[in-house]
Parts: C-alpha cells; structure tokens; sequence
C-alpha cells in the first residue's frame, strides 16, 4: 500500500532507467536527507555527534571506496586503512605546508595521492588473483605503515611521530581542529560524503561500472567481449582509493583531530570491510546500513547496562561486546550473505506487493 | 650508497660467520613456527576451500587452556589431553554453528566468518582467563631450557634447548601429517575433498566428518604452535598478530601446498631476518620484518600467481 | 526485523540520555584498558587506582565528604574507543585519565575547550611539564625526559660515559620515541654512542632481530623503553643472548613484576627507574586490606598486590585525592569543578610528612607543583630485580631539569605554533 507502485508508467528508456523508477524511493530518500540535514543537527548532542553521526558518516565512505573495488570489481583488498592512510597524511602535508588552503579542497584533493598510490598497488592484480591478491594487497598494509612510522617528513619531523590536526578555518569559521564545532563538521563531513556518494552511484550506474562488473563477474570472459582489463581494474583501484583516501583525511581532520600511524593499522581495514560486506557487496546503500551496525551497536552496548542499571564492569562489557559483534558478524553472514542491502531489498518487494500478494 | 647495498652487507656476513649463523638459525626457528600456522591455514584451506584467518586466535585460545588448565592443579600431560579436547570441542562447534550453515557461499563470506570466529573466541579467551601475560609452562611439559653454546670459526652460536625442541617437534609433526595425508582412509578423503568437493560426496566421503576432522588437526597444529611461542615470550593476546606472519608464507608457497607452506615458512623466516640485520637495520631504520615477507611474496607471485607450490590456476570460460 | 528496529531505536535514544546523567559525588573517570595487547600490565595498574578509591570511600567518606565516583571506561588502549569514553565521561566529569599516548595525545587539544583537567601520571607528554602552555595537562610526578636523565645519571654513577655505547630499545610508537630528543642531547653531552632499536608493535613478541642487532652492536647498556608484551619479550631474549642483565635498565612501564617472573633468576640485576614502590608495611596497604580486599571489593589479588604497578596504581589514585584535596580546602567546597581541581592539580604540596599522613610511606618520593610546573620532577628510585621481586638499589635520584628546560619550552611552544589559536596562560609566574 505504502510502496504501491501501480500507475507509474514509463514510456522511454531513459525514465526506465532513472535513479528512481519508483516514487516511493524518492521520497524515502527525501526524508532520510531532511533527518540528515535537518533534524540531527537540531537535536543531537555533542556525544552523538562525536560517537555516531560523524564517524557514521566517514566509515560509510570508506566502506563506500571498498566496495567499489571489491563489490563492483571483483578485487579483494585489505589495504583499506593504509589508503585512508595516504590521504590523511597528503592531507596534513598540504595543510601545513599551505596554511592558505581552504581546508575543504585539501581533504578533497589529498584523495588523489591516494588514488596514485593506489593505483600503483593495484598493478599486481593483473596477475594476481583472489585470495593471493587479497594476500599481497596486505603488502600495502603494512609497508604503507611502516613508512608514516618512518619517514619522519611526513609528520613533520615531531617528537612523538604522531600527526595533530591545527585549527583550520573556512569563511571565517573553525572547521578542523579543537576548536572546531561538532556541528559545522558534521555538514562538511555531510557535504562531502552526499557528493562523493552521488559520484560513486553514478559511476557504478555507468559505463564504467558495467565495467566494472563484467570483470568481477568473470574477468576472462569479459575480456573476451572486447572490456580492457587493465583499465578496468586499475580504473577501479584509482577510485576506490580516492573515495577511501577523502574518507581518511576526513576521519583525521574532521573526527579524531590526531593520528600515530598504527591508527591505520589492519583493525580497521577489516573494520571496514565488516562494514562492506554485513552492509552488502555492490551496493551502495549497504555501505550506510553496515556502517550503522558496525560503528552503532558497540556504542549502544556500551550504554546499554548502565542506562538499564546492570551492574556490570566496563571491561566486561567489552569483552561481551567483542564477543556480540563477532557473533553478529557470522549471524548475519548466515541470515543473508548478501548483506543488509538485499535484505532491505527483500522487505522492498514484500511491500510492494503489500496487501495484496499475487 | 651501492657500497651499501651490495658490497657491505655481504662483507659482514664473511666478516663474522658465527653471527651469520645465529642469524640463520633465528630465522630458521621463526620460520619454522610461521610454517607451523600456515600448515593450519593450509589444511583448512584444501578441505574446505575456507581462509581460516581463526588460525592465530586458536593459537592463542589453545595455549592459554593450556596454561590455565595448570593453573588450576591439573598435571602437564593431562593438561594436554584436556586441551585437545576443547579444541575438538572447539572443531564441532564450529562446524555446527558456523560452517554448516554457510556451505557453498563465495570464499569471501566464510573468510568473514572465520573473523567473526576470530572476534569471538579474543571476547570469550579474555573472559575466562583474562588478559595476563602468562608463563608457558614449559618446565612441566619436560621441555629443556638452557642453550647450547658452539663456537664454530671461533665465534659464539646460541642455541636454545626450547628452539631445538620445537624445530624436531614441529618436523615430526609435519612428518606424521603427510604420512597421514597419504597413508590413511581419512587422510585420503581429505585429499579428496580438497581436490572435488561433488566426486567425493559422491563416493561416500562425509563431509562434517571430514570438516570437524580437519579443524580438529588445525587445532592440535595451533597448540603445538602455542607452546612453542609461548615458550619464547609468554602467552598473550598479542600473540595474535603471528597470524599475520603466516599470510605471506601461504602466498608465497601456494595456498593448497603442504610442502610449499614448509618451504615458504623457512625461506621467510630466514630472508627477512637476514634482510632486517644486513639491510633493514644500517639503511632504512629497521623494523622491515612487519613488511619484507608480504613483499617478497608479492614479488615472487608476479612470476608464479599461484605461489611456489600451488596448483597452476586454470580458468576456462 | 521491524521490532528490531524499534528496538534499535530505543537503544539509540536511551544510549542519547546516557550521556546526560547526574553528577553523584565526584566523577573521576578512568579510561581503563584490561583488554587488549596492553591488559597484561594495564590489569594491576587499574586495580590498584580502583582500590584505592574503593578505600577512601569505605574509610573516610570520600575525600572531605564527598563519595567519589570512580568508574571505568574500557578502551582496550584504542584510541578510537578512548575518544568515545573521553566523549561519553566528560558531561559531569572533573578530571579525564587517559592512560595511552594516543589517547592523551588526541584529547590533549579538546581539554582546553572543554576545560577539563588531563592526569597523565608518568607518561603522555613530556612538554606537558609547562604549565604556562598546557593549562590543563598534568603529568605528575615525572616525565618520561625526567626518566632518560634519570637512568643516564645513574649509568654515569658507575663510570664517565665518553666513549661508551648506549642501545636505546623502544616501542616504535609515540611513546616511545618520546625520550629520543632527550636522549640525543645527552649523548652529545655526555659523549657516548645512542644507537636507537625500535621494536615495531608487531615484533613485541618476537625480537630476535633486535637483539641480533644489540649482540652486533656489543653496547655497554641497553635502555629500553618498552610497555605491554613487549617487555617481556626483550627480557626473555636479553637472557637469552646472555646480555648481562645488571647492564639492562628501563622506563617504569618496563617494571612490571609478572615480566620478570618469566625469567625468574635469570633476570637478576635489570633495573627500572621508578616513581613509586611496593611497600607492603606501608598504612595504605592494611587499609585497602581490611576496607576493600576483605570485604570482596577488590579484583586483585596477593601477587599482584604485592607488586610495583599496583601500587603505581595507588599512587595515581593518591596524586588525584590529593588534588582534590588541595582544591576543597583552598575553594571551601566538597563538589569542586575541574577549574578548581586544576588549581588543586597544581598547588600539590606532597612533602614527606603528608605521604606519610596519607599512609603511603616510602611509596613515593616529595614533589611539589605549580601554575608553571605541572610534572613536579618527584624524582626516583633505581629498582632492580633480584629474582623474585624488586628492591631499590639507588638513593632518591632526581632529574637535572634545568638541562633540558629549554627542550621543554621549546617543544611546548612549537606544539602551542602547530595548534594556534592555542590559549597560553600568562598568569604564571616563574
């Protein structure tokens, strides 16, 4: 009844083919960025801002970056984190050796060094394939991290090696930095997230992303329809690392505020791709419903005993918690491997036919 | 700066032979231990086509019940027939619970599994027997402790008694796994399995037996790892990250192959050890044991995408 | 699924009032890791800061009427879950322990708008010593360059370093490259040859190569600055290559009982420079006894007890009860806010006849703070490990900090540059 779709006609290919061809889906969409826009900034407070919307936000992206190399091309990667990595530290680089730069166009630019950097990781996966790609992209891990632990340039040569995010302004106002205010980072982070999402569907909706498919789906064959593999693949890594190395500099200037280079360390590649792949592989909308499971529940959790009064140690509850997630992780794989995107999917056409089931 | 990386390094290794030779001999028990896990992840992995990236934490798990069996008055050797049992324990659940329900998915999804396992198994280990820095009890098991001095070319070699004991207790298990591999009915099936999931169902092998059968044999692998690197520094949760070390080795000796997971764990273990002190450590400030091994693996599969030993990888449209 | 949903929305909104609470007394928030590569020593220093707290409760009511409200939020050393419990404490909170480097390093730039007191005992920043710069921030009673000049003070007891080699092995990790600066400027003074080991988070458990390279090396010290499992492995392989452990010194997070008892007598002769000491006849420890261990309050255990980061767990606790303290007295008021604990956190006074009033005799050494010093410079004991437990080998030593003021300073107003506007409390003086 909600979801009813009777009476929406097309009559050309190209309304067929919009990002809505259901109604519904829009105003849905409408309403989600209305709460997103509107009505969280309104009534959140400092704690929800910090613990669940912002990094919502930036985990999703990240996941977003993965999803495009792994869920629409086919190419396991466990470098995630060292990729948030380069655009975290190209961020910090630009910044201050450019005080004048807007901090907006640093975040966005310092995706390309990641997209560089990227792509030049991704060349193995011409020859290498599935789990020995997924192995050896974990050559990028850890030699990306031994290098921010290294190359003292990079965190200007500071006594801790950690880098510390300076105050940054925009028109006036702080955007990065302590005295930054949750609020305005949440819009940047908002902004950018919206509009590189927008990028990500569209590419995948393209030319680009049948691509992208045919080559996950079965590579030889698609080089045997006449798809260049090289540029596929490596086309893919290059966005994926960008859209992931946006996400690192955001999780640095716009949420933790400072970084040491294990920050960027194997947990939150997997991190990420748990978020990936409970959300849904080759989904755009899976990368939000995973981030919120993934980066939600444990901040729930945590709250919950002592919100409902259990008496409980708070080591305890991380050690249940662990145990919670991990169990999630496999009860979830077992209920629908193909993530919440398809179970969204799922209740989708149960509610179109709703009321009335053929 | 040629000097340096060609010249030098090997003029030390001429120089002093006997620091040389503990440099090998370090590797080689390191590398030793890295092919002990890869030979979980291995087996799993010809069976059930699963990366079982739980391998590490089953060290962990297996090692602390161990421990904490002892701990609470139970003598050494049935300390050990104990914790074979929960690791079997271990084996069924996870069969039941997690791979039965998940047969048949793409690699990937069990792979996630197995972190899921990973995740739960660091939550329940830390619950039960907390997150302490433990003492293997390696007295108890009988392990010599002590070392062996050599003094070969008029230098000085140290053997530890536990790295010997570990190096033959890891070559026979390795010798007793591939006479059961090739020798025995279950064995066989599990070869068979690895090689055709359909034409060994078809000809009566039980899949569940098999799977609990195989990480059961993980398991006992993971327990015999976890004494051995217990012994050297303890039992912890960080002892974890050894998993990771187990990852190149597979790459580099191809995921199916027992002999390459051998191979491929002392290679590691020796090139990276000498790459660390004869390169690493004077030229780029040491620490590239994190990164030498995935590297060089990377490097040797951009000549053999299938590791030294894999199968050859034969895709047909 | 929809009720699921419901569910989860619930959660959400109660997990959103959590944050709100009423303060009951004094919220002292600790940011505790007993889980994690770290738990193993993070475990007694916990309990120790736990008892102590749960004692003065039972004992006296809190510190001058005030219960005290100790709890802990679990992060597990990860930075991420550290900003969360920072997050989530900081409401009602009148001080933030944050236990890592990490985490001390993130929350460090928010305490000045949130104006919420840092204590960072014996590890977070060195530079924090300035007061004038870091209006919030206290290390107290010592820094880690206090520790470097410590140890280096007491290797040159034994003899004039010129000439001599030194092996620096850290945690390749903020905290420990932290004493590097320090150790560079001394080794130019002094004369001697710093060879620095990192030991990556990775190799904690497996430091062949290093000690390859500390055998190769054949340096007349070694001075680690290790922490977690680490230590313990340095340890087992420094006996291994029959490094000769008299030689062998460390921070005091590398003074952990249980690493040592790995080896057992083979350990003989390592020492840690350390700011406090495990009395066990001291007043405190029959009070935590009979007020908390008796009445099943404590997590710890006799073995623990009996070591040195349980009662560096004290001795944390005391530092804060004695901010506290300080701040009722001086404000007249038990509820103090975290402006008026910070001015407590910086007029401790702890001389001889107050730790021994507060029952923690020969457990720390006398410090004083002020507007301007807010590490103290306590100064501290040389422990060496005897095969059992450890005993101190040295007299008060205290660290010569005018030698490195100027580092301080320096490094103080470069961090201030980096962060600009950064607000520099000029009330201070001297």
């Amino acid at each position: 009844m909600l979801y009813r779709t009777a009476g929406q006609f097309k009559t050309s290919y190209t309304a067929d083919q919009a990002l809505f061809p259901i109604r519904q889906d829009a105003y849905l969409l409408g309403i989600i960025l209305i709460f997103a826009w509107v009505v969280f900034p309104l009534t959140a407070s400092e704690f929800t801002f910090q613990t669940l919307l912002i990094p919502i936000l930036i985990y999703s992206l990240a996941a977003m970056g993965l999803n495009i190399l792994t869920g629409y091309a086919g190419q396991l990667s466990l470098g995630t984190a060292a990729f948030m990595g380069v655009g975290a530290y190209a961020c910090y680089k630009m910044v201050t050796i450019m005080p004048w730069m807007n901090p907006v166009v640093a975040i966005l630019l310092s995706g390309v060094f990641s997209a560089g950097v990227g792509v030049a990781f991704g060349i193995p996966s011409l020859r290498i394939k599935g789990f020995y790609l997924a192995i050896a992209t974990l050559a990028a891990q850890f030699f990306l991290v031994w290098l921010f632990e290294k190359w003292a340039w990079l965190y200007n040569y500071n006594a801790s090696g950690a880098i510390q995010v300076p105050n940054l302004k925009m028109f006036g106002v702080y955007i990065a930095g302590p005295q930054a205010d949750s609020m305005i980072q949440y819009f940047v982070v908002l902004g950018i997230v919206t509009l590189l999402t927008l990028l990500c569907i569209n590419l995948t909706r393209g030319n680009l992303g049948r691509t992208w498919k045919a080559t996950r789906d079965m590579d030889i064959a698609a080089e045997l329809i006449g798809i260049n593999l090289m540029k596929s693949k490596l086309t893919a890594f290059m966005v994926s690392s960008y859209v992931v190395g946006v996400a690192g500099a955001l999780f640095v200037f716009m949420w933790r505020g400072a970084a040491e280079p294990n920050l960027f360390d194997i947990p939150l590649s997997f991190r990420i791709l748990f978020i990936a792949i409970i959300g849904g592989l080759g989904s755009i909308m899976g990368n939000y419903l995973g981030a919120i499971l993934i980066v939600g529940l444990p901040v729930v959790l945590n709250t919950l005993p002592q919100t409902l009064g259990i008496p409980i140690s708070s080591a305890m509850v991380e050690h249940l918690n662990i145990m919670i997630i991990g169990s999630l992780i496999i009860f979830f794989l077992i209920i629908e491997p193909h993530g919440l995107a398809r179970l969204w999917a799922l209740i989708r056409e149960k509610l179109i036919i709703w009321p009335f089931p053929y | 700066m040629l000097n340096d990386i060609f010249v030098a390094p090997f003029v030390d290794m001429f120089a002093a032979p006997d620091f040389l030779m503990q440099v090998l001999w370090e590797g080689l028990v390191s590398g030793i231990l890295y092919a002990l896990i890869a030979l979980g992840f291995v087996l799993i992995y010809r069976s059930s086509r699963i990366f079982n990236f739980a391998q590490g934490i089953m060290v962990v798990f297996a090692a602390l019940t161990l421990v904490g069996l002892h701990a609470m008055g139970v003598p050494a050797w049935i300390c050990i027939l104990l914790t074979l049992g929960v690791m079997f324990v271990l084996a069924v659940v996870v069969e039941r619970v997690v791979l039965r329900p998940l047969v048949g998915q793409p690699d990937i999804i069990l792979f996630m599994a197995t972190i899921g396992i990973t995740l739960f198994l660091i939550g329940l280990g830390e619950i039960i027997f907390g997150g302490e820095n433990k003492v293997m009890i390696t007295a108890e098991l009988g392990i010599p402790t002590g070392s062996v001095l050599l003094e070969p070319f008029g230098g000085l070699l140290i053997l530890e008694q536990k790295d010997i004991t570990a190096v033959i207790v890891a070559a026979l298990l390795v010798v007793g796994l591939l006479i059961f591999l090739n020798k025995t009915r279950m064995g066989r099936a599990i070869r068979a399995l690895g090689d055709d999931h359909q034409a060994a169902l078809s000809v009566g092998i039980s899949l569940q037996t098999i799977w609990v059968l195989v990480w059961f044999i993980a398991g006992i692998i993971a327990l015999v790892t976890g004494i051995a690197w217990g012994a050297r520094a303890g039992v912890s949760f960080a002892l974890e990250v050894i998993a990771y070390k187990a990852l190149p080795v597979l790459m580099l000796g191809g995921l199916e192959s027992i002999t390459g997971a051998i191979v491929g764990g002392l290679m590691i273990g020796m090139l990276e050890k000498l790459f660390e002190i004869y390169w690493g450590q004077p030229l780029l400030g040491g620490n590239t044991e994190t990164w030498f091994a995935f590297v060089l693996a990377l490097i040797v599969l951009l000549f053999r995408p299938q590791g030294l030993f894999g199968e050859r990888i034969i895709e047909r449209v | 699924m929809k009720r699921f949903t419901r569910l989860a929305a619930a959660a959400v909104i109660a997990s959103l009032g959590a944050g709100t609470a009423i303060a009951e007394g004094l919220y002292t928030p600790n940011l505790s890791y007993r889980t994690g590569p770290f738990a193993a020593t993070g475990i007694p220093l916990m309990n120790g800061q736990a008892d102590y707290m749960a004692m003065l409760n039972a004992r006296d009511g809190g510190i001058g009427g005030a219960m005290i409200d100790f709890e802990e939020c679990e992060t597990g050393y990860s930075t991420e879950k550290g900003v969360e419990c920072y997050e989530k404490t900081k409401g009602k909170a009148i001080v933030t322990q944050p236990w890592s480097t990490g985490i001390t390093l993130q929350v460090l730039p928010k305490t000045n708008v949130d104006e919420i007191p840092i204590l960072a005992p014996g590890y977070g920043f060195s530079p924090m010593a300035d007061g004038k710069v870091f209006q919030w921030a206290f290390n107290i009673p010592a820094g880690y360059w206090d520790a470097a000049d410590m140890i280096v003070q007491y290797i040159e007891g034994q003899g004039s370093l010129d000439g001599k080699k030194i092996v620096f092995l850290h945690l390749d990790h903020p905290f420990g490259k932290e004493p590097l600066p320090l150790m560079e400027s001394l080794a130019e003074q002094k004369g001697f040859e710093l060879v620095p080991v990192p030991v990556g988070l990775k190799e904690m458990q497996n430091q062949s190569a290093q000690w390859l390279q500390i055998r190769r090396e054949r340096p007349d010290y070694v001075v680690m600055w290790g922490w977690g499992a680490m230590n313990a492995g340095a340890i087992t392989e420094a006996v291994k290559t029959k490094f000769p452990m008299e030689n062998m010194l460390g921070v005091w997070w590398a003074g952990h009982d249980a690493d040592l008892k790995i080896v057992g007598e083979d350990g003989k002769g390592y020492k840690s420079i350390s700011w406090s000491f495990p009395n066990a006849d001291a007043p405190v420890m029959a009070d935590i006894k009979k007020h908390v261990v008796d009445a099943g309050n404590s997590q710890s255990n006799e073995e623990e007890m009996s070591g040195v980061f349980y009662s560096r767990g004290i001795i944390i606790s005391a530092i804060l009860g004695e901010g506290i303290a300080t701040a009722q007295k001086h404000f007249d008021t038990a509820e103090i806010d975290p402006g008026q604990l910070r001015w407590g956190l910086e007029n401790i006074n702890m001389t001889e006849e107050r730790i021994s009033e507060l029952g923690l005799d020969g457990m720390v050494p006398p410090f004083s703070t002020s507007c301007s010093n807010h590490t103290g410079h306590s100064g501290g004991w040389m422990l060496e490990w005897d095969g059992e437990k450890f005993v101190k080998v040295s007299d008060l030593l205290t660290a010569n900090v005018d030698n490195y003021a100027e580092l301080i300073a320096s490094s103080a107003s470069e961090y201030a540059d980096a962060n600009a506007p950064w607000p520099v409390n000029e009330d201070c003086e001297g």
